[in-house]
């Protein structure tokens, strides 16, 4: 496996960072009320991008209903994804999605409103590569409470008989709203789960993105190989409530333990100490994220609402 | 043009249409091997088991991959057997295949080109879960076509058509027409456009709809009122959605006089949706008030007596048509 270079590993911090730039910004839109519906932060759950950023333009994801990183990662534009979540003429989905989006041309599939109905679609993808002989591959990240779905496992059922070129990617962060894995979850590991499948599955810290690469580089060669579906539990944490606006009921201190785990701010400190980045690039790279997503605000709330008449259309291709 | 059976003329449909486009794939359970005569019986050896795919004992997952494959530009034929079973996809169905395009207003010319098979129909003893023919709950939901062919001529025409159509289509055919002869053209280009409804009988006194095997007893139910001077016409509509409506008013227009005959249940079905329409469109034509024939809003039950009490029938058409006359 060949380890990410020096450029690579700055390109990704730069990644997390504008990831979580958006998703301070979204969190902002949401909480002044200017985000009509909702937003779910998946602030500390960055190291997914281990995974997402070394897919290839023609691979797909399915991302869950959480977080901005599968769009930053996959390279959608910050101006779009926000227009949309204000219900803009001009978001991904001229303001008929708000956080279910879709950009087909960045393999962004688009986003159910149920957990668990990714799967299926995303083994339907991954058949769809299998049918057309080509190489791509499909990423379908789901959470561990998603796991609970009967859609989890009878996709990973149909993705082992297939071989489908698929990696599951399992973001294990402990918690549905504010009750905690055990009480919806029989055993300790989503990927124990793989096993009974037969498919290769792999636990790694989720806020280790550089394991997360590592992991992940092995699944997805796996994939393309044709040698069938693998499996990665993330064990990460949401530091941020289920929804921006919401509040619940978790242990303060359990938080705080792991925003000192935070995948950035771990991913940041050892470039520097590896001498990758200074801490005035570092501090460089959040400036000009931040102003990145300020203008891309701006550019939401500037943006016409959509025309009444616009209802009507996109039902039928 | 052959004499084929329901089953012959759709499998000659998808022959057709796979050979046409690389991008037809068929899947679902038990497609192979298969000894009954289906309307996927033998692609397998021709287009191969990449093509021809037998599916997990899942409909939600068989449904939700086609929706999948169809986002990347594939144009999955999903075999569900029964519209009973398609319960289990009803979230990849109505909410995924039905919604998506719209929820996300069509981004990059989204697409999803997806045909469900799936069988209709009672009077075979198949008890509450085997004898469904849920119309009405596919017709009530936004974003998905509606075929329901009632010959073996436009099972061919319309799943092909529903095959090169770029959004998802209900494709429902009646167990009981699928060892049903009827001729069928063998032109590869013959397609039946969706929207068209057929006049399967001209009268003056009274309009029947009709779709699928009930077209059937609303003809015999015309044959034996003929006998005693009434006229009846029967107008199938082919595809529910779209619904040719004008076809129906003009109908209405003529005869002033509706019944419905729909094999589902009767409350928010295909009878009050025509109806509706038709007071809306015509109600200074209608000269009685509109008659439903269907099921009472109760399960399908097994016995055959029981069930006979629940389907429609041609005594149960023919007393609604003759209601209407006053």
């Amino acid at each position: 496996m060949v380890a990410p270079s020096v450029d690579e590993k700055r390109d990704l911090l730069a990644l997390m960072v504008r990831s979580r730039a958006f998703e301070e910004t979204a969190g902002a839109l949401a909480a002044s009320g200017e985000i009509p519906g909702s937003w779910l932060s998946g602030i500390g759950q960055e190291g997914t991008l281990g995974v997402i950023a070394q897919l290839r333009s023609d691979d797909y994801l399915t991302y869950t209903h959480r977080g901005a990183y599968g769009f930053i990662g996959r390279g959608c534009d910050p101006k779009r994804l926000l227009a949309e979540l204000l219900g803009k003429q001009t978001g991904y989905c001229k303001g008929k999605g708000g956080r279910h989006i879709a950009d087909l041309e960045h393999g962004i599939l688009g986003k159910s409103g149920t957990i668990g109905a990714h799967a299926p679609l995303a083994a339907g993808v991954a058949t769809a590569i299998q049918i057309r002989g080509d190489d791509a591959v499909v990423v379908s990240v789901f959470g561990e409470g998603t796991s609970n779905r009967g859609t989890t496992h009878s996709s990973m059922n149909m993705a082992a008989i297939g071989r489908l070129p698929l990696v599951w990617v399992c973001e294990n962060n402990s918690y549905v709203g504010s009750v905690p894995a055990p009480v919806y979850l029989a055993v300790a590991d989503v990927a124990a789960m793989a096993g009974a499948y037969g498919i290769p599955a792999t636990i790694v810290d989720g806020n280790d993105v550089m394991a997360v690469h590592e992991a992940a580089a092995e699944a997805i060669a796996r994939a393309r190989a044709g040698d069938g579906p693998s499996l990665l539990e993330l064990k990460t944490y949401r530091t941020r409530p289920f929804g921006e606006t919401g509040t619940e009921q978790r242990d303060q201190d359990e938080i705080a333990a792991w925003r000192r785990r935070d995948p950035i701010n771990r991913f940041r400190e050892r470039l520097v100490t590896d001498g990758i980045v200074t801490r005035s690039e570092a501090d460089e790279i959040t400036a000009t994220a931040e102003r990145e997503m300020s203008a891309a605000a701006r550019f939401a709330r500037e943006s016409p609402w959509p025309d009444p008449a616009a209802a009507f259309e996109d039902l039928y291709a | 043009m052959g004499m084929l059976t329901m089953a012959e003329a759709m499998n000659q449909a998808l022959r057709e249409e796979m050979r046409r486009d690389p991008s037809v794939y068929v899947v679902g359970l038990g497609l192979y091997p298969s000894a009954a005569s289906s309307a996927t019986s033998g692609l397998v050896e021709e287009f191969g088991e990449l093509r021809v795919r037998n599916a997990p004992n899942c409909e939600t997952t068989i449904a939700g991959s086609a929706v999948g494959a169809a986002l990347v530009g594939m144009r999955p034929v999903v075999e569900l057997h029964l519209a009973d079973f398609a319960f289990n996809a009803l979230d990849e169905i109505l909410s995924k295949a039905g919604k998506w395009r719209y929820m996300h207003g069509g981004n990059s010319g989204m697409k999803l080109p997806i045909v469900f098979l799936e069988g209709i129909g009672g009077y075979v003893n198949g008890a509450a879960e085997h004898s469904q023919s849920p119309l009405a709950l596919y017709w009530h939901a936004p974003g998905l076509k509606i075929a329901v062919p009632t010959t073996p001529r436009d099972a061919k025409g319309l799943l092909k058509t529903a095959v090169r159509e770029d959004n998802p289509v209900m494709f429902f055919t009646h167990k009981l027409h699928n060892g049903e002869l009827g001729p069928v053209p063998d032109d590869p280009d013959f397609t039946i456009p969706f929207g068209v409804a057929e006049v399967r009988r001209e009268g003056a006194d009274v309009s029947v709809v009709a779709t699928s095997y009930m077209v059937d007893l609303a003809l015999e139910a015309a044959a034996e009122l003929e006998g005693r001077g009434v006229e009846v016409e029967v107008i199938d509509p082919c595809t529910l959605e779209p619904l040719d409506t004008e076809a129906i008013v003009a109908s209405v227009r003529k005869t002033g006089r509706l019944v419905v005959v729909d094999e589902d249940t009767r409350r928010c079905g295909v009878g009050a949706e025509i109806g509706a329409q038709v007071m809306e469109h015509a109600f200074e034509a209608l000269r009685a008030p509109i008659g439903r024939v269907a099921n009472p809003d109760l399960p399908v039950p097994y016995s055959p007596p029981l069930e006979a009490a629940v389907l429609p029938s041609v005594a149960s058409i023919t007393a609604a048509i003759t209601a209407t006359l006053g």
